[in-house]
């Protein structure tokens, strides 16, 4: 009789918990040793910060769970919208002085982001002819990604510089909720990601194309089986992906000022770490993990200094490796034999 | 030799006993996206011994090698239990997690790195690199590389054959992480220094490139492929950025094209010396058997 | 009797969610017989197979091969027990060449680090190299031994499946639909081969759809229907069953818990 420990089905949800418990009692810690206002004041900007990691991070999530590709041109989209905002200006296709003119130009990157996520659709994913699968073949979009990763990245190195530069919104307001001061664009920009997100989750579950996308993420064999039209509804993941890195740059760009041909690198590994943390394919793992790791990031910065920022991020995703690769709140099963 | 020469004939060296800790585990089905990890414990293990404690070169690059086998060892552990890009991603955060922690740690010289008194020169390299791949090609002729193909090729059955696929996954993923741990350990008393921002994700990127664009399947592979990304770019002289979008597009097309890899089995059974008198036997109208 | 069957299930059960693809199964198969395992599709015949492999855990029953209880035993382990099956879906390793795929069903009787890490090529006049080119043409398969698989016609992978399942030197042999795809010269060969090396003992259980290839090689039926077994006898008495005939032809029956609904 092979009946499992009845322990055992608990276990995921002991690992998790134990996990959050630690970080809350570091938060916790942290807010007696620093005063209320001092803390609220980091949450407030670590939140806002994670808002953008979220949404990166839901970009990384999406690909993988319903197509099981590890996008590493995710970061690149997200660097090409700040890019070629800052672009239009600096050619002078844009002036900032017209009014919400700064808004078309990263309307424009955006709309860019998501026409180079098609690209790599039409020459990574449709190529993919899987003769014979062995364990590596899942490599092979992959590779093709990081191939597209370096085009992006040196054509912007090309034709835009390799400095860091500036794209200062021409407006700043400012709130203030009892004794703390919030810039508008910062509310705006946490609520536009969440309503994203939200969105995103809500087009999953309730239309027919979110799923149809749940189906070949379980299964892409049964899916066509099934009648979904995957040739149709794969670009939409694309597009997804395109709009979701998109937008989240437009939003740095706005909150941060700065825009370099490396924006995305940082966020990208951040991104990663974050969905790692919350778990690989599930997205509200990621919208966890984008939260913490921005969190996190903010409170080691004020405590440790800048530098420190590496280690604690990536100390906690040792941790999680170690002790469940699969992430916080996981919901792919990895043992499917299928005979 | 002019000192160009040598120089890349080092870097060369390097990154094939480099590609083939790539290459060792990926012939079992495990992609590892953090080889720069391995190759930092490696080169910051032999420079803390070589300049701390003083160790010569012949002490310092065997035990840093076995360093980084143990750290291989301990880490297939919880990486085992993830598959496919899930253990990518598993790899990738470890070696973002070496990285960091060798940046912020001042034992290691933080972010000015160390500076590795004893030299090896490019012989020691180029018999090191020879060494390892022989060593492969022996390895992969053997029962253990036939198991270690079967469970790439098809793990859920491989294991209804008897095969303890676990130990093997185990087994390859440490010689992996003990054969980049060994580049490392060249890397550093060849250049004389170490930095933590060397060994980052892009290097981590570009080794694995060098294997899976070489093929997988066999064991030449990972030589064309680490051999033509090491060399092309001394020869091609297309100007600094574009270079990498060739690069780049080039990686586009394998994969659209000949996502196989260069090198495939198939190739190389068409040029093997016993197919040639086998094919010869049957024109010459013998059963040929 | 138990001691005289080559494999006995008893109370075999296993669900998959709110589904029951095996319903207290209880046979046995007789040590040295030829047994049928059929049913129409869907019936649950590959899950058996894979429940016994170990492919997934039991939710209650038992599972003896000859004695041993394979229940709670790791899936690797059943082969060194005696067990041997091929697939329904032909799972050759595909970088793997015709000879190296039968070698590696030797697996379980090589035994030793040495014999782990010395050289196959090296071996080209060795015991395990001539044993697996020897059974591949005693099976009647003519081709290069170190030839592709993927290249192969489908009836010669399907022996090359067989043959590999057969180095372990099983003493049960459980087939997945050896002759689908067959043409009746190829089926007609592989029941006289199966046949002839049934002779040394070897208990055989397959699943098949062919009836004439089973009623020429098995003696014993056992049929499955919605994961739960409606017959347990002589082959030649299987289509005077109602049951069976019911089954297969259809008739409607009313949704009992858990079981699949009717065709």
């Amino acid at each position: 009789m092979t009946n499992k420990p009845s322990l055992a089905r608990y276990r995921p949800t002991i690992q998790a918990s134990a996990v959050i418990g630690v970080l809350i009692a570091a938060l916790l810690i942290a807010a007696v040793t620093f005063g209320a206002q001092t803390m609220a004041r980091l949450i407030v900007s670590g939140l806002m910060l994670g808002s953008i990691y979220m949404t990166v991070a839901v970009a990384f999530t999406l690909t993988i769970g319903v197509l099981n590709f590890l996008n590493f041109t995710i970061p690149t989209l997200f660097m090409l919208t700040g890019m070629v905002a800052w672009g239009l200006v600096a050619k002078g296709y844009v002036k900032f002085a017209d009014g919400w003119a700064w808004l078309a130009a990263l309307a424009v990157g955006v709309a860019t982001a998501v026409v180079a996520s098609l690209l790599v659709e039409r020459f990574t994913f449709r190529y993919l002819k899987m003769k014979y699968g062995d364990a590596t073949e899942h490599a092979i979009p992959l590779v093709s990604s990081l191939g597209f990763l370096l085009i992006f990245e040196n054509l912007v190195l090309i034709f835009l510089g390799s400095e860091s530069q500036r794209f200062a919104v021409p407006f700043n307001a400012d709130i203030h909720i009892g004794g703390l001061v919030v810039g508008v664009p910062q509310i705006v920009s946490c609520a536009l990601a969440i309503a994203i997100v939200a969105t995103l989750s809500f087009i999953l579950k309730n239309t027919r194309t979110g799923r149809a996308l749940r189906t070949i993420g379980e299964s892409p064999d049964t899916a066509s089986l099934l009648g979904v039209e995957v040739d149709k509804v794969v670009p939409v993941v694309f597009i997804l992906t395109g709009l979701l890195a998109g937008v989240a740059g437009a939003l740095f760009t706005v909150n941060y000022g700065d825009v370099s041909p490396f924006m995305g690198d940082n966020v990208g590994t951040k991104a990663i770490a974050a969905m790692v943390l919350g778990g690989v394919g599930s997205i509200w793992g990621s919208i966890a993990g984008g939260f913490i790791i921005g969190v996190i990031e903010t409170l080691s910065i004020y405590v440790f200094g800048g530098d420190s920022v590496q280690m604690v991020v990536w100390g906690l995703l040792l941790l999680i490796i170690i002790v469940r690769p699969q992430g916080l709140f996981a919901t792919v099963s990895f043992a499917k034999a299928k005979m | 030799m002019s000192g160009y020469l040598s120089g890349v004939l080092a870097i060369l060296c390097i990154n094939l006993i480099f590609a083939y800790g790539i290459f060792v585990p990926a012939a079992a089905g495990q992609i590892n996206l953090g080889g720069a990890g391995f190759q930092a414990i490696g080169a910051y293990g032999t420079a803390w011994l070589s300049s701390v404690a003083m160790w010569p070169v012949w002490i310092t690059i065997p035990a840093s090698m076995l360093v980084a086998g143990l750290i291989g060892f301990l880490l297939s552990f919880p990486v085992l239990r993830t598959r496919g890009v899930y253990m990518v991603l598993a790899t990738f955060a470890f070696g973002e997690v070496v990285a960091g922690f060798l940046l912020r740690t001042e034992f290691f010289g933080g972010a000015i790195g160390m500076v590795v008194p004893a030299h090896v020169g490019l012989p020691v390299l180029a018999c090191c690199a020879v060494s390892v791949i022989l060593l492969t090609f022996y390895l992969m002729a053997t029962r253990f590389g036939l198991l270690m193909r079967s469970v790439n090729d098809d793990e859920a059955v491989a294991v209804l054959m008897g095969v303890n696929v676990r130990a093997i996954q185990v087994a390859a993923f440490t010689i992996g992480g003990a054969l980049a741990g060994l580049s490392g350990a060249l890397y550093a008393h060849n250049f004389s220094f170490v930095e933590a921002q060397y060994f980052n994700s892009f290097l981590s990127i570009y080794v694995l490139l060098f294997v899976l664009i070489g093929g997988v399947q066999t064991v030449w592979g990972p030589l064309v492929g680490t051999s033509i990304f090491t060399l092309l770019p001394e020869v091609m002289r297309i100007g600094g950025s574009w270079r990498y979008v060739v690069f780049g597009a080039v990686i586009v097309l394998m994969m659209m094209l000949r996502p196989q890899g260069l090198v495939t089995r198939a190739m190389i059974e068409r040029v093997s010396p016993r197919r040639l008198r086998l094919r010869r036997a049957v024109v010459g109208g013998s059963h040929g058997r | 009797m138990a001691d005289k069957a080559a494999l006995a299930l008893k109370g075999v059960t296993k669900r998959f969610g709110g589904l029951t693809v095996a319903d207290a199964l209880s046979f046995e198969v007789p040590a040295g017989s030829r047994m049928a395992l059929i049913g129409p599709n869907g019936a649950g015949k590959t899950t058996v197979f894979n429940l016994i492999s170990g492919v997934f855990p039991l939710d209650s029953g038992t599972i003896m091969l000859d004695g041993t209880p394979l229940e709670n035993m790791p899936p690797r382990l059943r082969v060194g027990a005696g067990l041997a099956r091929s697939f329904q879906n032909i799972r050759l390793m595909p970088h793997l060449s015709v000879v190296e795929n039968v070698m590696l069903g030797q697996h379980v009787l090589v035994k030793g680090f040495a014999s782990l890490l010395s050289p196959l090529a090296w071996q080209r006049g060795s015991r395990w190299r001539q044993f697996a080119e020897a059974s591949l043409r005693d099976a009647g398969i003519d081709v290069d031994p170190d030839s592709e698989v993927s290249i192969l016609p489908y009836g010669v992978r399907k022996r090359i499946e067989v043959v590999r399942a057969l180095m372990s030197r099983p003493r049960l042999l459980m087939l997945d639909e050896p002759a689908a795809g067959l043409n009746p010269r190829e089926t007609a060969e592989l029941s006289a081969f199966l046949k002839s090396i049934a002779q040394n003992g070897l208990t055989l259980l397959v699943v098949e759809h062919d009836m004439s290839f089973v009623h020429d090689l098995c003696d014993l039926t056992v049929v499955l229907n919605f994961g739960r077994m409606i017959y347990d006898g002589p082959t030649r008495a299987v289509q005077d069953n109602e049951e069976v005939r019911a089954a297969y032809l259809g008739r409607r029956r009313v949704l009992t818990r858990g079981t699949y609904p009717a065709a």
